[in-house]
């Protein structure tokens, strides 16, 4: 896939409401065949294209060939996780939707500090980590004259977060009341 | 700037292999540089918790425009005449 047309949020806007259109009204039917409600085959669906992000924008994505067939895979399985006692056979390990010990410390509090104080520096360090835009991409985006400079910046912020949750870890304790 | 880019090379797996043999034992050697190899991970996963949790909200406001729009109206009709019992 060519990450490029994922970039910003209108472009991401616009692939999110395609698939949507393309594939939520199968799953909604067999969520509803299921006995399931609409709103929990919403909610469902909403981390099913989370997690179909994650796969087509990573660095080692694999290549796809039914797009719809792949997303209805994912979401008929995070249903039967969430709401068939007999699912417990089927750990969604592919998936990597688990959460890993290291993100314990992630709280709500240390995010929402983050998201106050350097809400500039996340969005960059998104960019980079988690959207694998290319330092192009990135330089453009937010408005950096080379990609040297966005390469600089995206270090110096790294350091920043870095530090911000060494000194929140230290204090951790207190930190999380 | 404090072992940031190699702790970042190393981490991604863009570090040659000798340069990472050398890397491994400095971090046996040197404790600092095992805290900072931590809590940069730890960075990772909170960049990571925090960009889902936007990911989720544009998702989240595509389907508000969904169920909101009037242009989409017919689209959101259809699907909940599949729940009617």
């Amino acid at each position: 896939m060519n990450t490029n047309r994922l970039s910003t949020v209108e472009l991401r806007e616009a692939f999110f409401m395609a698939l949507y259109k393309k594939v939520f009204p199968s799953f909604a039917h067999y969520v509803a065949r299921m006995g399931g409600s609409q709103e929990a085959a919403q909610d469902i669906f909403q981390d099913t294209l989370v997690i179909y992000y994650e796969k087509v924008t990573s660095a080692q994505a694999e290549i796809i060939v039914s797009e719809k067939a792949y997303l209805l895979g994912i979401a008929k399985r995070l249903w039967l996780q969430h709401y068939k006692i007999d699912s417990k056979n089927q750990p969604l390990n592919d998936f990597d939707v688990e959460i890993v010990p290291e993100e314990q410390l992630a709280t709500n509090k240390i995010l929402h500090y983050l998201e106050t104080a350097g809400k500039k520096c996340m969005e960059l360090l998104k960019a980079y980590y988690y959207d694998h835009l290319s330092g192009v991409e990135v330089s453009e985006l937010f408005g950096y004259s080379s990609i040297h400079s966005a390469t600089v910046a995206k270090y110096k912020c790294l350091e920043k977060v870095r530090e911000t949750i060494k000194q929140k870890s230290l204090n951790y304790a207190d930190f999380i009341e | 700037m404090n072992n940031i880019k190699a702790i970042d090379d190393y981490l991604s797996g863009g570090m040659p292999t000798g340069d990472a043999l050398l890397f491994e034992a400095n971090v046996l050697l040197n404790g600092d540089l095992r805290d900072n190899m931590q809590h940069q991970q730890n960075t990772y996963a909170i960049i990571r918790q925090y960009s889902r949790q936007r990911i989720k909200g544009e998702i989240a406001s595509v389907q508000k425009i969904l169920t909101t729009a009037p242009q989409h109206r017919g689209f959101m009709l259809r699907i909940a005449n599949l729940f009617k019992k």
